[in-house]
């Protein structure tokens, strides 16, 4: 009997399914259509098909995009909110900002919770933490009676000021459980401890109403795998990038709101540092858009800054992404003003790009890339045609009177300006995060990652690209490939003195306990444990403070000089005299799981055979004859010059001319751009 | 009164050779520069030191070498559009012949067409190989530029001397060479220097990150090809703009509206008018007729005019991108000396708060009939309270001043098709985000009572106008404490369009729930405070759209159950008898033939309440037949509630009533 690892990512049109031996390291994949009305439907019809014993599944994890849906849906079951007396709008107030600015008829999102389920509780406690007035005992009972009246049972608390002292929100927690036994209480204190009323209430409420929605899923999930013969754990992956278990996931529901995206970057972390890159941009580029993760120094990018719709902030530490919309199915169209743009609309699986002969008419940035020879007219698993001449029309009709160039430079424009798209979103962020691209490389994948990677990376002067063996995949592939972790989150605010670092650490110790306990209860070997502590610290009167990492032992000394430096790799300055303050700190505590072993291909030497070549268009080179391979035949070691066609299963790897590539012991191709 | 037109040139930099450029280059490098504008505003974002700016109250642009705007950034502030390349050309001009590589200059001047004291523009030069092909210019609003208060918002002020230091066109670096001792005459005439210098280095580092991609984008494609795509981006958006104006037919279209008073004239409402003319594939905004200026702060130097009216008029163009070809579409004439053309040296810091309002409004309303499909009443007053004082928390030791500067959201106007956005940042921006009182009340001696929507704040409509705020405070131990507050429209009643009612007032109460309760008003200064003291003022609520007894009565059920709307006021602005028959279950009920009933009724009286002599309605409202809105909804009453006999503010009136005879009775069948 073999002991097979399952890695699934259930998204919104496919779920990708990663099944690995561990005994063979033999790798197989499935994409099945997803089943987002019973979404666990998919993953079990998916094993079925693959033929895998569910007793011989020794490891199950995914990463699930239920949480999100539920969100953007509302489809959850009709929730309740107690506040604070005079704070009843928090929720729905938000920050008062618009997404759009100049769009008077553009609406934020409504609340997940309408004003008439939201209850004012007579009650304070002041910005020291004091208890001002006590907490209105009848009144509560009162709501609870509402509450019974409404048969509403999913209740979230967020008292003012609880972060300082939650003897409130307990007690309001204690009596509900009192007088609704049936009633799922979540309350601000055990959530998200931290300053800023409304973030946390929005964290709060996103927690709040998943935990029905998170629990049934995982629980049926849980049944079904159950009844199949599986009897390890059911492993979800959370926006933390780690994994947590069925009853983790339903305290902690809004963890898994960004589920389905963090398996990308996981994957993206874990093979650049196979192929030895210290610092590593991850792109992800699918139908509609394209997903962009940093990995810095082998640590991914970690932000409390998300929302899964503007304006609701879910504070949980989340692997940081940028998401740009455009994809392959971008559509490329003329404004009034004459000009050519691309997307932000898409044309969506359905009808999808002209080529697809879905009823698609537009034309896209895959109709460009097939036109251009980039991509085949036969994909090499020969399920699907693409029909090049209805790319043709699309281009021709839609576009090339308007601009009046022919059908090859139309499409090499279309396709420069969706790459352009997608190189100026990460010039962005690298600002942002005070990151200099030259020195990254470039992580592509999802289906359409690796028909762009080459000209994004020039375009950004990224000198070298890493496309994984399975690229459609990446993201199931990167849900087998994470530990158990759970963060804690406190706010502080006090002097980076002796005495603000004394309380800094009695914090972190705090925090620590409530993560081991959540490691306690998945039955994690302490042995295998692994805790890490980070300080948000800034120069006193800025705004803006920088996450700062905490080791064992370090005294306040060196803490400061981290921080200073960080400062300064960010900001590219540092006041080493100026007042420094603590601000909140993060404990995550890692539970190592053990990992599967990519399994390495055959050795070989000098170039792979190639199958034939065809005409790909190079931007400044005109149509080139290129050599086509197959990716099923390299072996490792085998190096190859651009340019280049690669095809695979789930993919199509395009190679610039002047490049080198080279085929990596676990079968990454390194694309050294030489630049 | 003489009348300044100003008619935006096509003057482009006919001495910097051009290249021709192909259709795909052009919209990659128009991308390219409004991309290059966020990555410096993200530079900005994450090293300045004024919470204002931190809070979104900033902008960043590229320029041309004539000083033309040729991108900006696409979360910029709406109160700073239009107004860059003002500063821009400023510079040019008074350092004509003297730019040069290495330079950078500063500017706050409201007269030459910056905004006001507060926003305080860095503009760097770009050079290639000697000749200057652009600029960079980054515009924040520091926490403080001196002048007589603290925050440098100066309700007294009767000239710009007590608003901070004025910033003329300066080098701040001179070929390279960062001027010390310029830059300390400067910050040392503010408050927290040190942060100010912090301010000045985050404005100069985001320009100079500007800069390097510039010069990036300029080795990829050469100088002649960036140069020419700066002013094919101009023409693009002039190209999209005048084609849309075309499409409509040509009008004139005007209205009026009004801040609140002159508080060294006797009662009246200031008017302001914009005549709008649409012909040819141009906009003409005509503001003669509108007052002279004010003895106050609320009055608008250039810059903040045409951003009113360049930001009002985007509003209904979303889509299309902001440059200087957006605004050589439009031409203005305004009237010299007056309310929106404040001379030297009228006060203008309060500017957002009053001409600023009352012009993009104004504008709002004009394009409403023009584009009746995304028309907008009138939303709600940019405000902003400051508390300032002495902590007299913690060790006495310890102790020091405190500043709480708090702003509100509030609702904004009712449309066409929908109601009224509900609790939204200002019309002057919506990224200014709200402040957590959880953060307020540590560092200031202040514990919140309230901060939640307010029941009935909305001006009624077929579609109602979004819902207000109301945000109540009690102070805590402290001393030597003052209070002022920088607002408008506690007379002139954010209002309705197309039948729709007004909202409700701005203005600040102090202990509202007490024997001696005060209104203090919607502009006021120096008030002073004790430990103890309770306050409260709401945000108002959106105007409506459309006539309110033609609204859906499940729409005001709905309303009911949320307590957006009371039981009475369904009854007294819609016309809907609502009963309550379990309101633990939110079972209410709308009673439909007692409906059609009241709302029979009051189409039969309603109009003519508008015409009682206002000291009759005075008696009603002392008699309690009447309450506060009713005074304003149904009657057009104006009180001073200032005074505590709350008399009639009889020419306020009459002005008032005018307005809603227009956009509200007019349209009541």
């Amino acid at each position: 009997m073999s002991s097979v690892r399952v890695a699934v990512d259930v998204g919104g049109t496919f779920t990708d399914i990663f099944l690995m031996n561990d005994d063979d390291g033999t790798i197989n994949v499935h994409k099945v259509p997803s089943t987002p009305s019973d979404p666990g439907l998919a993953i079990i019809d998916g094993l079925r098909s693959s033929g895998v014993p569910f007793s011989e599944i020794k490891h199950f994890s995914h990463g699930t995009t239920v949480g999100t849906n539920a969100l953007i849906t509302r489809e959850f079951p009709r929730a309740a909110l107690i506040t604070t007396k005079g704070f009843r709008d928090v929720l729905e107030i938000r920050d008062s900002t618009k997404t759009e600015l100049w769009d008077a008829y553009w609406d934020m999102p409504a609340p997940y919770i309408k004003r008439r389920d939201r209850f004012e509780l007579d009650e304070r406690v002041d910005a020291k933490g004091q208890v001002v007035t006590p907490l209105d005992r009848q009144e509560l009972i009162e709501i609870a009676r509402i509450l019974r009246k409404r048969e509403i049972t999913t209740i979230a608390v967020c008292l003012i000021n609880s972060y300082l002292n939650s003897v409130h929100e307990h007690e309001v927690r204690d009596v509900l459980r009192a007088e609704l036994p049936q009633a799922i209480v979540t309350i601000s204190a055990d959530v998200l401890p931290e300053m800023f009323e409304f973030p946390r209430t929005a964290t709060t409420v996103a927690n709040a109403v998943l935990a029905p929605v998170v629990g049934t899923y995982m629980g049926q999930l849980t049944t079904r795998l159950r009844d199949g013969g599986y009897d390890g754990n059911v492993l979800v992956l959370h926006s933390g990038g780690g994994v947590m278990t069925a009853e983790a996931a339903s305290h902690h529901s809004a963890r898994l709101a960004a589920s389905g995206l963090a398996g990308g970057a996981v994957a993206m972390r874990h093979l650049s540092q196979l192929c030895g890159v210290k610092h590593a941009l991850g792109l992800d580029i699918g139908g509609t858009s394209s997903d962009i993760s940093i990995m810095y120094d082998g640590d991914l990018r970690v932000t409390q800054d998300w929302s899964v719709e503007p304006g609701y902030p879910i504070r949980f530490p989340a692997i940081e992404l940028v998401t740009v919309g455009a994809g392959g199915g971008s559509l490329a169209w003329i404004d009034e003003g004459g000009t050519l743009r691309s997307g932000p609309e898409s044309a969506k699986a359905v009808p999808g790009p002209a080529c697809y002969s879905r009823g698609g008419s537009k034309p896209t940035t895959t109709d460009a890339n097939l036109i251009l020879g980039r991509l085949g007219q036969v994909l090499i698993g020969g399920q699907m045609k693409l029909d090049a001449s209805a790319s043709a029309t699309a281009i021709r009709e839609h576009l090339c009177s308007a601009l009046g160039m022919d059908l090859h430079e139309t499409a090499a424009a279309v396709l420069r300006l969706a790459n352009v798209k997608i190189a100026d979103a990460i010039r962005v962020l690298s600002i942002q995060k005070g990151y200099d691209p030259r020195e990254f490389g470039l992580v592509a994948f999802g289906g359409a990652g690796p028909l762009h990677a080459c000209e994004v990376a020039q375009e950004l002067a990224i000198p070298k690209i890493i496309i994984p063996p399975h690229p459609g995949i990446t993201s199931a592939m990167g849900c087998a490939l994470v530990d158990v972790r759970h963060d804690a989150t406190r706010t502080l605010i006090a002097k980076a003195d002796e005495s603000g670092f004394r309380e800094l650490l009695g914090l972190s110790h705090q925090a620590r306990t409530q993560v081991a306990a959540l490691l306690d209860s998945e039955g994690i070997d302490p042995g295998n444990r692994r805790y890490d502590y980070f300080a948000t610290m800034r120069y006193v009167g800025q705004w803006r403070s920088l996450n700062v990492r905490l080791n064992e032992n370090d005294t306040l000394e060196q803490v400061l000089a981290a921080f200073h430096a960080e400062h300064r790799r960010e900001f590219a300055y540092a006041h080493e005299e100026r007042p420094v303050e603590f601000f909140g700190l993060r404990v995550t505590g890692t539970g190592l799981l053990n990992k599967p072993v990519l399994p390495q291909l055959p050795v070989g030497t000098g170039e792979p055979t190639a199958l034939g070549t065809r005409q790909v268009f190079f931007e400044g080179y005109g149509f080139v004859d290129t050599p086509v391979y197959d990716r099923h035949l390299f072996k490792a070691g085998q190096a190859f010059a651009g340019p280049a066609i690669v095809e695979q299963f789930d993919s199509t790897v395009v190679i610039v001319p002047g490049s080198r590539t080279v085929v990596e012991a676990h079968g990454n191709l390194i694309v050294d751009l030489g630049v | 009164m003489t009348v300044a037109r100003f008619v935006h040139q096509t003057a482009y930099a006919d001495h910097l050779e051009k290249a021709k450029i192909d259709p795909v280059t052009f919209e990659v490098l128009r991308n390219a520069f409004v991309n290059l504008v966020d990555q410096m505003s993200e530079q900005l974002l994450k090293t300045c030191y004024s919470f204002v700016i931190y809070s979104r109250d900033f902008s960043n642009c590229l320029c041309d070498a004539e000083g033309n705007t040729v991108a900006q950034g696409t979360q910029d502030i709406a109160s700073h559009v239009g107004t860059l390349h003002w500063t821009a050309k400023a510079v040019i001009e008074a350092f004509a012949g003297d730019i040069n590589p290495g330079d950078v200059f500063m500017i706050n001047d409201p007269y030459l067409g910056a905004t006001h004291f507060p926003d305080v523009r860095i503009i760097r030069p770009v050079f290639v190989d000697g000749t200057m092909i652009g600029m960079l210019q980054s515009n924040g609003h520091w926490a403080d530029v001196g002048g007589r208060v603290p925050g440098s918002f100066d309700v007294t002020a009767r000239d710009f001397f007590s608003e901070g230091l004025r910033i003329p066109p300066l080098k701040i670096c001179d070929r390279g060479n960062f001027r010390d001792d310029v830059a300390r005459l400067i910050v040392s005439n503010m408050r927290l220097p040190d942060e100010r210098l912090g301010d000045l280095h985050a404005q100069m580092e985001a320009t100079r990150v500007g800069e390097t991609r510039l010069l990036e984008l300029v080795e990829k494609y050469g100088v002649a090809t960036v140069v020419t795509a700066f002013e094919e981006c101009q023409a693009y958006v002039a190209r999209v703009m005048s084609e849309r104006l075309r499409r409509i037919q040509d009008c004139t279209y005007e209205t009026v509206d009004y801040i609140d008073m002159d508080p060294t004239l006797e009662e009246g409402m200031i008017p302001i008018k914009v005549k709008m003319t649409i012909q040819n594939g141009r906009i003409h905004y005509d503001l003669r007729g509108s007052h002279g200026y004010i003895n106050c702060f609320l009055n608008s130097a250039v810059g903040v005019t045409f951003s009113a009216i360049a930001a009002g008029t985007k509003t209904f163009f979303p889509d299309v991108p902001l440059n200087s070809g957006f605004y050589r579409i439009i031409d203005m004439d305004l009237p010299e000396g007056s309310v929106v053309f404040a001379p030297e040296p009228a006060a203008t810091a309060g500017s957002v708060s009053g001409a600023f309002e009352k012009i993009m409004n104004a504008i709002f309303e004009l394009w409403s009939r023009v584009l009746p499909e995304r028309a907008l009443a009138c939303s709600f007053n940019l405000e902003y309270l400051l508390v300032g004082g002495r902590d007299g928390r913690g060790d006495p030791s310890e102790r020091q001043g405190f500043m709480w500067y708090d702003w509100l959201a509030g609702g904004w106007g009712g449309r066409c098709t929908k109601d009224g956005a509900n609790t939204t940042a200002p019309v002057f921006g919506v990224g200014l985000a709200l402040q957590s009182c959880e953060v307020q009340e540590r560092l200031a001696p202040i514990t919140v009572t309230k901060l939640e929507m307010k029941t009935d704040s909305a001006g009624p409509g077929k579609y109602r106008g979004g819902v207000g705020l109301e945000k109540g405070a009690i102070l805590g131990a402290c001393s030597g404490t003052v209070m002022s507050y920088c607002c408008d429209r506690s007379r002139s009643v954010t209002w309705g369009i197309e039948g729709g009612l007004p909202s409700i007032p701005h203005g600040v109460w102090l202990n509202p729930e007490t024997e001696d309760r005060r209104f203090l008003g919607g502009v006021f200064a120096g008030e002073p405070l004790s430990s103890g003291d309770h306050f409260t003022r709401p945000a108002a609520g959106g105007g409506g759209y459309g006539d309110p007894l033609d609204r859906d009565v499940n729409d005001v059920l709905e309303d009911v159950i949320d307590e957006y709307v009371s039981i009475e006021r369904a009854a007294k602005d819609y016309g809907v008898v609502v009963h309550c028959i379990d309101k633990d279950v939110c079972d209410f009920s709308v009673d439909l033939e007692a409906t059609s009933a009241l709302r029979a009724a009051q189409r039969q009286s309603r109009k003519d309440k508008f015409s009682l002599p206002p000291s009759v309605v005075r008696q009603l409202f002392l008699d309690g037949a009447i309450d506060e809105l009713d005074l304003v909804r149904h009657y057009g009453v104006i009180l001073d509630f200032t005074q505590g006999d709350t008399p009639v503010l009889a020419h306020t009136t009459e002005q008032f009533r005018q307005s809603l005879r227009q956009r509200s009775l007019s349209h009541w069948s």
